[in-house]
């Protein structure tokens, strides 16, 4: 990636999967993002660290077609995202703070919910809870899973289909081991397929696949002090 | 087509969990018999009197049980962030305001059937040769009242809501259904039912309205 200092090659546009002009966000008066210049080439593993309230979700949640920017633009997998919002949601899937899982269906309904809403074949997701360890749960209220079990639930949601981006934010917070492993054999997979992941987390244990690391702090892309170069 | 599978989709998982957790059984159901109750006590034993204002204490039970089920339809999707997931899906957001509205008019009808036979146990109320007039009336009335929840319930969801935003924007806009519902039942329970054509087409204007307005806007509710 090319964070985007003036002085360094950009990513051509038409290959890249993440391209950010000049992105700001603000919620009220507060900014949560400032000014992000930001290109991720297509097949990148991206990890993006930095302490709460460094506006890793916000960046997420922009890319992932939640929010929109107050300022700048961009696009992903080379659709803008102030008009190809819809083509972006086809392409991607987002695993974040809340597993969107309904607490009074099972594990299996969930899935299978989701796959027939957006068209997917509800056959493959006995192997999709099976990947993540969960056959034996799958029948199961959500309500009674703990939070290792929903995001692994929320992880085999993400193998239904095979996102051209997929996005995590801060996906191993409150997980077991298992859990945690399953969210790294989903980023193992994406990666290996040549699809775009970005990782940000602050958990300095995990994200070793990453082929670049991006440091956040105050809603700006700052220089990593836990690289040992100079901070801004 | 997909609009209507999406929308069927999104109905049979809001009914599958409503089903799980017998909310209207256990709770919507119960208030509007308390609310019926408490009209009856307030208003004495005279039947004459009673019998005169059971359309309109029948329309306000439902209206106002209504209103908690229209909450009780989005609280699922804001437990675990859902609503985020529906948003994110690639599908027409109007699937989803068609889904919940369908799932609610179910709803809605289930608990018509069981506040109509209490209301004629406690009014003395008989439906007589006009119950075809009275059915007509109720149904149309729900789906009204089920696309004006479906469409402002979401608001719970935003982040600055209130609790009391549902209520504040769904029951006036409900007045019509309110009037045209009790006219339209207060002329069958006369026997007059064939005086309640007029009321009748303002329902389904009302729905008409509601439903189209609700499937043209409802994406600008959901999106940021």
């Amino acid at each position: 990636m090319l964070l985007t200092a003036p002085n360094e090659p950009a990513v051509p546009a038409e290959e890249a999967a993440v391209s950010l002009s000049r992105v700001t966000r603000v919620f009220g008066v507060t900014p949560a993002l400032v000014r992000v210049d930001l290109e991720v080439a297509r097949g990148e593993v991206l990890l993006v660290r930095g302490p709460n309230g460094a506006g890793k979700s916000t960046l997420l949640a922009i890319l992932a077609t939640v929010l929109s920017p107050t300022y700048g633009s961009g696009s992903v997998l080379g659709f803008p995202l102030d008009r190809g919002r819809d083509e972006i949601r086809r392409r991607i899937e987002l695993i974040g703070h809340t597993t969107r899982l309904y607490e009074d269906l099972s594990g299996r309904e969930n899935l299978r919910f989701w796959a027939r809403l957006t068209g997917l074949d509800p056959g493959r997701v006995d192997g999709a809870l099976e990947s993540v360890g969960l056959a034996a749960a799958a029948d199961e209220r959500v309500r009674g899973y703990s939070q290792g079990m929903r995001q692994r639930v929320a992880v085999a949601r993400a193998t239904l289909r095979e996102p051209a981006l997929l996005l995590l934010d801060e996906p191993y917070a409150g997980l077991d081991d298992e859990a945690k492993e399953a969210v790294d054999a989903l980023v193992a997979r994406t990666a290996a397929r040549g699809a775009t992941v970005v990782l940000a987390t602050h958990d300095p244990t995990r994200g070793g696949s990453a082929g670049r690391t991006l440091y956040m702090d105050g809603g700006r892309i700052v220089p990593d002090p836990t690289a040992g170069g100079p901070r801004p | 087509m997909t609009l209507v599978r999406q929308a069927g989709t999104i109905a049979a998982k809001d009914l599958r969990i409503e089903v799980r957790g017998r909310h209207a059984l256990g709770t919507i159901l119960p208030f509007a018999a308390t609310l019926l109750i408490a009209f009856g006590l307030s208003i004495g034993p005279g039947r004459t009197l009673l019998r005169q204002t059971a359309p309109g204490l029948l329309w306000l039970a439902m209206l106002f049980a209504s209103v908690l089920a229209f909450r009780r339809s989005y609280e699922a999707e804001g437990e675990d962030g859902a609503l985020e997931g529906l948003v994110l899906a690639p599908i027409d957001k109007a699937a989803v305001f068609l889904g919940k509205a369908a799932a609610v008019a179910a709803q809605l009808v289930v608990l018509w059937a069981a506040v109509l036979v209490l209301v004629a146990a406690l009014f003395d109320v008989s439906l007589g040769g006009d119950a075809g007039i009275v059915v007509a009336a109720c149904l149309l009335g729900t789906i009204g009242l089920a696309a004006v929840g479906s469409l402002f319930g979401v608001l719970t969801e935003s982040p600055r809501a209130r609790e009391a935003i549902v209520p504040l924007l769904v029951l006036p806009l409900a007045v019509p259904v309110l009037l045209s519902g009790v006219k339209a039942t207060s002329l069958a329970l006369a026997g007059l039912g064939s005086q309640a054509g007029g009321w009748l087409a303002l329902l389904v204007a009302f729905d008409v309205v509601f439903l189209a307005a609700g499937t043209i806007v409802f994406e600008y509710l959901v999106e940021d």
